[in-house]
């Protein structure tokens, strides 16, 4: 592993966790509304929302450190005809410009609700494309470990699951940024968190189920797929390093998901409930990042190299 | 000008002398980690023990030299994010460093090796079949070098009638990968790509 390669971690990882937290803003903004009205709603996610530009131009430039001649990146979309990493390209930019133009409209309330609306689902659908292309880049023949349905699929388990728990962080941070302000006044803030958090934890309990569906296949698919050099590898020489991925995703999702849903179920616990919903971000942030080495680490070239 | 132009690699001479991989580096000005042209030795075999003696079993080993194919679907073209690879029309696969980013998909997408990362440069380069040779009416540097004349290079077209199809003996892999333009005259221990009993012994570095 080399610089290279976690540049390569970094901005995987920090795209697809900008996609998934930009989908479950979108999807908590949504509910939200519907039950406690606009205004509430942007309270609990406007400044969600900032947070996820940075994250996703940090991932940008990461990614950057793993060209060799990076003067040229620029050229980089002008294969899109043949070229998934051209494509992936292409979608990480539009992603980030009309990301970046929703979160203004948001911000500055610039037009409807209606056409801002349109604007945030187009962005959600182009990053969608994002991860799918992605996950394309690394199908290739020549590389069977990653040309795997599985591919795709542990992608959007990885979007989704780092998206719910980031913006779970996220909204208890602006809760606790709101109350500094002007304490007293986010007594209807506080319902929404908790309920907010209490389908957080239940969303990322579903998926670490999810997740812990496609881990075995994958590597059962490398198996029989002609990389069964990379499969003994996750029981072989990273078996601790895959076990300690398995047990952090297990944690924060799982058991730290099951305290944060008992925390919010009645007010009071906000303080205890939000160091959950942190700590469960913060494991499953470090469990996705051995994840994603593993992913690369465990890869073998079919052919002459 | 050829249609496609391809090698023919006559793996039941070579010697594994490797004159023309270093011809290659040579002519080409390659820094010593840059091998576009390379002799693998494949080998196999071992010793049985029988009525008290230790008799040889099944022991092979030959050689084969490889370089860039050429393909007729080269997955380093496709996977080229800036277009910098490109086939010409007389079938070469050739890469405009001025273009390359150095993100060296290329060499993740071909299984032959064959664009090779030049870190200082930081850009990829490969096998350009000594275009400049070739302008000039010369062989290329490899062709020339061999003291087995184990390297021919041509229309794709000719060398296959004139030597058959056969592009897939180990270690190369399988051939519909890529279609590869090069045709093969197998060692007589040859084994077919993908049911190989034995491995590659060249050491490390030198491959």
């Amino acid at each position: 592993m080399n610089v290279r390669e976690w540049a390569l971690i970094t901005f995987t990882i920090l795209a697809q966790m900008s996609v998934g937290s930009f989908i479950v803003l979108g999807i908590v903004h949504y509910f939200v509304g519907k039950k406690a009205g606009e205004k509430q709603a942007d309270e609990l996610s406007d400044r969600a929302l900032l947070a996820i530009g940075p994250v996703l131009a940090l991932g940008m430039v990461a990614s950057l450190l793993h060209l060799g001649n990076p003067l040229n990146a620029y050229k980089a979309v002008t294969n899109l005809g043949t070229s998934w990493l051209s494509r992936e390209i292409f979608f990480g930019v539009l992603f980030a410009v009309t990301g970046a133009v929703f979160a203004v409209m948001q911000w500055k309330k610039i037009a409807t609700f209606q056409i801002r609306n349109l604007v945030a689902i187009l962005a959600a659908i182009i990053g969608i494309a994002l991860v799918y292309s992605m996950a394309q880049v690394y199908m290739m023949p020549t590389r069977p470990s990653w040309n795997l349905v599985t591919t795709p699929i542990s992608f959007y388990a990885t979007t989704l699951l780092l998206g719910v728990l980031a913006m779970g962080a996220a909204f208890v941070a602006n809760f606790w940024y709101v109350q500094s302000k002007n304490p007293g006044c986010a007594s209807e803030q506080c319902v929404l968190l908790r309920d907010s958090l209490r389908w957080i934890a239940i969303a990322s309990i579903v998926l670490l189920g999810f997740q812990f569906v496609v881990l075995p296949l994958s590597i059962a698919f490398m198996a029989a797929s002609g990389a069964a050099v990379s499969a003994a590898m996750f029981v072989g020489e990273y078996g601790a390093l895959f076990a300690l991925r398995l047990v952090l995703v297990f944690l924060g999702a799982g058991v730290l998901g099951i305290f944060v849903y008992r925390e919010a179920q009645s007010a009071g616990h906000e303080r205890q409930m939000s160091w959950l919903a942190y700590g469960a971000f913060a494991c499953v942030l470090v469990g996705e990042v051995v994840g994603r080495f593993l992913f690369y680490a465990t890869t073998t070239h079919f052919g002459l190299q | 000008m050829a249609k496609q132009l391809g090698f023919h690699i006559n793996s039941s001479v070579c010697a594994n002398c490797k004159a023309c991989q270093v011809a290659c580096q040579d002519k080409n000005n390659l820094p010593a980690a840059i091998r576009w042209r390379r002799v693998v030795l494949y080998g196999g075999g071992g010793w049985v023990e029988k009525d008290g003696r230790w008799m040889p079993n099944g022991v092979f080993s030959y050689s084969v030299s490889f370089a860039c194919m050429h393909c007729e679907n080269p997955l380093c073209v496709q996977a080229c994010p800036t277009g910098a690879l490109m086939k010409r029309a007389d079938g070469v696969v050739l890469i405009n460093q001025d273009q390359c980013v150095g993100c060296r998909y290329c060499e993740w997408a071909c299984p032959y090796g064959a664009p090779q990362f030049n870190e200082a440069k930081g850009v990829m380069t490969k096998c350009n079949f000594c275009e400049d040779l070739l302008a000039q009416g010369q062989n290329p540097a490899c062709v020339d070098a061999c003291p087995m004349r184990a390297i021919e290079y041509g229309d794709i077209a000719e060398l296959r009638a004139k030597y058959g199809t056969l592009a897939e003996v180990e270690p190369l892999p399988s051939a519909s990968i890529t279609l590869p333009h090069a045709v093969v005259t197998p060692h007589r221990n040859a084994q077919a790509s993908g049911t190989g009993t034995g491995k590659i012994m060249n050491l490390p570095e030198e491959l």
